[in-house]
C-alpha cells in the first residue's frame, strides 16, 4: 500500500540542469523567506468563567536573504471565519498553502452543512504539506474555535503535528518561547492572554535579527474573531530634526523661458467623407495649469 | 416458463417483463443435472462429499476431482459445470491469499463465501458474460468454529448447518433435517461421514444414474484442522456400512 | 517499548521531540491511538510515523466496517510492515504495535526501520534503545502482572531517557488489557532515580529503585 494521492507533484527533472547552472552562477536563487516570529496560546475555560479562546501573534518582516522585502507583512492568514493561520517559512508558500486550505475548508463546510473543524483543517494541511516531503516550505500555527472547543496546533513543514496549549515558531520562536515558558499561565483572562503574545512576538522583534517591525494579534472565541493589525507599533520611524529642503530662490537665475512641452493639436469627428457630426464636441487637449504647466514640477513635494 | 423463446432469455442483462433473469435460471438447471454435493456442519468439524458421476468407464480412478483446497483449513466442494467450478476454486484461493498477505491472518469461511459470492453475482450483471452454472459449498473450521455456506449462481449465498446440492438434492436435504431433527446436540465428525456417505448412496439411483465415486473430506482435529481426504480405510468402511444400511431399507419396504 | 503480560500489554515511551537542538515538543505523546484497543509507540521521523499511523486508523476503522469486529493485533502490525516496507525508500518509521485481542490476548510486534514483523514479549525502538537492551535482557521475566510490567517500563525508560541526549522530558506509559486502556504519566520531576552519586542527589544513596529492579 504506498501512500497515494492525486498524481501531482513537483517535477525534477531539471534538477542536474539547475545545479549545473547554479556552479556556474554565484550560487542557485533562493525563495523570499520570512524570518519570522509566530506564536499562540490556548486561554480561559476552567473554572474561571473566562470564555475559551485562541490568541495568535506574528511580527510583520518579510524578509529575502539580508534584505528586509516588506516591512508591513500579514503573517496572520484566514482560513475560515473562526479559524486562523499564521505562517512561517517560505511567504509564497504560507500564502498559497492557507489559500487552498481555506477554499477546500469551505467547500466543505458546505457541502457537510456545519463549519469544518480545527482538526479537519490541520489534518488538510498536515497531508498537504506530507505529500511535498518538506519542499512546501510552510510552518504553520494553527489556532481556532468549533463546536469541540479551541484547539492549538503547529503543523511543520515536513506534516509532523503537535497539539499544544502554547506555541511559537519561526526563526524567533525561542525568543517567544522563552517568554512562555516564563510567564504562560493555565486559564489566563483575555487581556492577560494578549499581553503575553503581544509579549512574546516583540521579544521575537528585539532578539532575533530575521523578526521585525510590528506586532499583529488575532482572538478567536466562540463569539468571533478580532484581527488586531498592527496591535502594537513599536518601530515607528523617529521624527528626523533637520532636513535636506532647499528654501525657494536658494538658486539664482538669469534667464526665464517657458515652453510648451505639450504639442496642441486639434481632432475633429468625421464621418464618411470628413462632415462634422451633430452633437459632438471637440475638447482640446488643455495647455497651463496642472502637471508641467504654469509653476513646473515642485521638487520637494 | 412461458416467456422461454420469446427473447428475454438471451442476455443476461434482460430481465423478462415478470422479473426474472431466465439466464441465472437456466444455470440452475446446469447446477440440478449434476451429480449430488453435501456439506455437513458438526459439532467438531465439518463435511463435504460428492457423488462424482463416471461418463465412461475407462476413466482414470480419482479424476475430475470436485472439491478444492482453498486454504488451510477451508474447502469447496462443486455441483454443476466442472471447469466453472475449478475456476471458482482458483478464485477463492487468491481471495484466501491474498487476505493472509494483507492482514497476517488466516480469512474466514464467512469472509470467504462473501466474497466468492460478490464474485459471482457479478456474472449475472453483464450482457457479455454467463452466468456459472455451479452451486458451490464452501466449508471449513475458523476461529468462530465450523462454517458451512452454500453459494447459488444468482450469486446468494447462506449460512447451513446441512445442505446439499446438485441432482436429487431435496432428498438430501430431507435426509440431513431427519439426521439433524433427531439429534438435539449435533453430530461428531465420526458419526457424520457414515451418515453422508449412506445419504449419498441413496440419492443415487443406481438403475437411472451412471456409477459413481464417492468423494468425501473434512475438517476436523483428526486432519489436524486442516482440510484433507476423508482417510480410505473410514470411506470404504462407511461406504460398506452406506450399502448395509440401504439394503436393510429395501428389505423393509 | 511495548511490554506483554498475561492479560493485556503495557506500552511506554518518553514524551521529547526534536528539531536539531530544539526540543520542538517536551510533552510529545508518541502513544498513538490506531484502535479500541491496539496502540502504537512511534520513533523516526514525527512527519512519517504520523502519516503512516492515520493510515493504518483508517485502514483498521475500514476493516471494522467490512468485517464487523476489531481487527486482531497481527493485522494491524500487518498494515503498518507494509507501508513501512513498501514505502522503506522515503520513509524512517520505528514502529511497535501493541494492543490486546480475543484470539490472542495481548501481544506486541516490532516493526524496525526498513519494514519486517516480529512478535516478542517486550520490544524497545528508538534512539534510547541501545543503552538498555542489556537492561531488558537482564531484567525481563515472564509471568509478570500488570503491576510488575508497569515498574519495568519505566524503569527501562528512565534509564534510557538519563543516558540518551534526543530522549527525555517525562514518560507516559498505557495499560492495554481486555477490560481497559489505562494511561499513566510520570512527571519529568517524578522520574526513577538510581545512582548519580551523593554529590547530585544530596543523599548518601538512593535506594528506592534498586528494590524495583529486583522486583521487576
Amino acid at each position: 500500500m504506498p501512500v497515494e494521492g492525486p498524481s501531482i507533484g513537483f517535477d525534477f527533472s531539471n534538477y542536474a540542469r539547475n545545479q549545473f547552472l547554479g556552479e556556474r552562477m554565484n550560487g542557485l536563487p533562493r525563495a523570499t523567506s520570512t524570518g519570522t516570529t509566530i506564536v499562540g496560546l490556548k486561554f480561559g475555560g476552567g473554572d474561571t468563567g473566562e470564555e475559551e479562546g485562541i490568541c495568535l501573534g506574528a511580527d510583520t518582516r518579510a524578509t529575502g536573504g539580508p534584505i528586509v522585502a516588506d516591512k508591513n507583512c500579514e503573517k496572520i492568514h484566514y482560513l475560515a471565519p473562526h479559524m486562523r493561520c499564521c505562517g512561517a517559512g517560505t511567504a509564497a508558500d504560507t500564502e498559497f498553502v492557507t489559500n487552498l486550505i481555506s477554499s477546500n475548508l469551505e467547500l466543505h463546510a458546505y457541502s457537510q452543512g456545519r463549519p469544518a473543524r480545527v482538526v479537519t483543517a490541520m489534518t488538510m494541511l498536515k497531508q498537504y504539506l506530507f505529500r511535498y516531503q518538506g519542499q512546501v516550505g510552510a510552518y504553520l500555527v494553527l489556532g481556532g474555535v468549533d463546536s469541540t472547543g479551541a484547539h492549538l496546533f503547529t503543523i511543520h513543514a515536513h506534516g509532523s503535528t503537535d497539539k499544544l496549549p502554547y506555541v511559537t515558531m519561526g526563526s524567533g520562536s525561542m525568543a517567544a518561547m522563552a517568554v512562555f515558558e516564563s510567564s504562560f499561565k493555565q486559564h489566563m483572562t483575555r487581556k492577560d492572554a494578549i499581553d503575553l503574545v503581544a509579549r512574546a512576538i516583540r521579544s521575537g522583534i528585539f532578539n532575533d535579527l530575521g523578526s521585525g517591525s510590528n506586532v499583529d494579534v488575532s482572538v478567536i472565541t466562540k463569539n468571533g474573531t478580532e484581527m488586531m493589525r498592527n496591535y502594537e507599533t513599536p518601530n515607528e520611524r523617529g521624527i528626523k530634526s533637520r532636513n535636506y529642503k532647499f528654501r525657494r530662490g536658494t538658486t539664482a537665475w538669469t534667464k526665464e523661458s517657458i515652453r510648451s512641452l505639450i504639442v496642441s493639436e486639434e481632432v475633429k469627428m468625421t464621418t464618411g467623407a470628413g462632415k462634422t457630426q451633430d452633437g459632438v464636441l471637440d475638447v482640446p487637449v488643455p495647455i497651463g495649469k496642472g502637471p508641467g504647466g504654469e509653476e513646473g514640477m515642485d521638487v520637494d513635494a | 416458463m412461458s416467456s422461454i423463446g420469446t427473447g428475454y432469455d438471451l442476455s443476461v442483462s434482460t430481465y423478462s417483463p415478470d422479473g426474472r433473469l431466465f439466464q441465472v435460471e437456466y444455470a440452475n438447471k446446469a447446477v440440478e443435472a449434476a451429480g449430488v454435493a453435501i456439506g455437513l456442519k458438526c459439532t467438531d468439524g465439518v463435511i463435504l462429499a460428492t457423488e462424482r458421476l463416471l461418463h465412461s468407464k475407462l476413466l482414470v480412478k480419482g479424476a475430475n476431482r470436485r472439491i478444492q483446497s482453498v486454504d488451510d483449513h477451508i474447502g469447496m466442494a462443486t455441483a454443476g459445470l466442472l471447469a466453472d467450478g475449478k475456476h471458482l476454486g482458483s478464485r477463492a484461493r487468491e481471495e484466501a491469499g491474498s487476505f493472509r498477505e494483507n492482514y497476517n491472518d488466516p480469512i474466514t469461511v464467512q469472509i470467504l463465501a462473501d466474497r466468492l459470492s460478490g464474485y459471482t453475482q457479478a456474472y449475472t450483471c453483464y450482457g457479455s458474460v454467463r452466468p456459472f452454472g455451479i452451486s458451490t459449498l464452501v466449508a471449513g473450521v475458523d476461529k468462530t468454529g465450523p462454517r458451512l455456506f452454500c453459494i447459488e449462481p444468482s450469486g446468494v449465498h447462506y449460512g447451513y448447518r446441512a445442505t446439499a446440492a446438485g441432482k436429487g438434492k431435496a432428498l438430501a436435504k430431507t435426509e440431513l433435517e431427519k439426521l439433524l431433527g433427531a439429534r438435539e446436540g449435533g453430530i461428531g465428525v465420526k458419526e457424520g461421514v457414515d451418515e453422508v456417505a449412506r445419504i449419498i448412496h441413496l440419492v443415487h439411483d443406481d438403475n437411472k444414474d451412471k456409477d459413481f465415486e464417492l468423494e468425501m473430506t473434512w475438517v476436523c482435529e483428526a486432519s489436524g484442522w486442516k482440510h484433507a481426504a476423508v482417510p480410505q480405510e473410514l470411506l470404504v468402511e462407511a461406504e460398506r456400512k452406506a450399502r448395509a444400511a440401504l439394503e436393510e431399507g429395501m428389505e423393509e419396504d | 517499548m511495548a511490554v506483554q503480560f498475561d492479560g493485556g500489554v503495557v506500552i511506554g515511551a518518553d514524551t521529547r521531540t526534536t528539531t536539531g537542538a530544539y526540543i520542538a515538543n517536551r510533552v510529545t505523546d508518541k502513544l498513538t491511538h490506531i484502535h479500541d484497543r491496539i496502540y502504537c509507540c512511534r520513533s523516526g521521523s514525527a512527519a512519517d510515523t504520523q502519516a503512516v499511523a492515520d493510515i493504518v486508523h483508517q485502514h483498521a476503522q475500514v476493516y471494522t466496517a467490512i468485517y464487523g469486529h476489531a481487527p486482531p493485533v497481527a493485522t494491524v502490525a500487518a498494515l503498518f510492515e507494509k507501508m513501512c516496507y513498501e514505502n522503506k525508500d522515503q520513509l524512517s518509521a520505528g514502529i511497535i504495535v501493541g494492543g490486546w485481542d480475543p484470539e490472542v490476548g495481548g501481544s506486541v510486534y516490532n516493526i524496525p526501520l526498513g519494514g519486517g514483523i516480529f512478535r516478542q514479549p517486550w520490544a524497545i525502538g528508538g534512539s534510547g534503545s541501545t543503552y538498555v537492551y542489556g537492561y531488558c535482557d537482564a531484567t525481563y521475566q515472564e509471568g509478570w502482572n500488570e503491576e510488575q510490567t508497569l515498574q519495568f517500563v519505566k524503569n527501562t525508560l528512565a534509564l534510557a531517557m538519563s543516558r540518551d541526549g534526543s530522549s527525555g522530558g517525562c514518560i507516559r506509559m498505557c495499560v492495554i488489557t481486555k477490560d481497559k486502556v489505562e494511561r499513566h504519566f510520570i512527571p519529568g520531576n517524578e522520574l526513577p532515580r538510581f545512582w548519580e552519586g551523593k554529590e547530585v542527589t544530596g543523599v548518601e544513596a538512593v535506594g528506592l529503585n534498586a528494590a524495583d529492579m529486583v522486583i521487576a
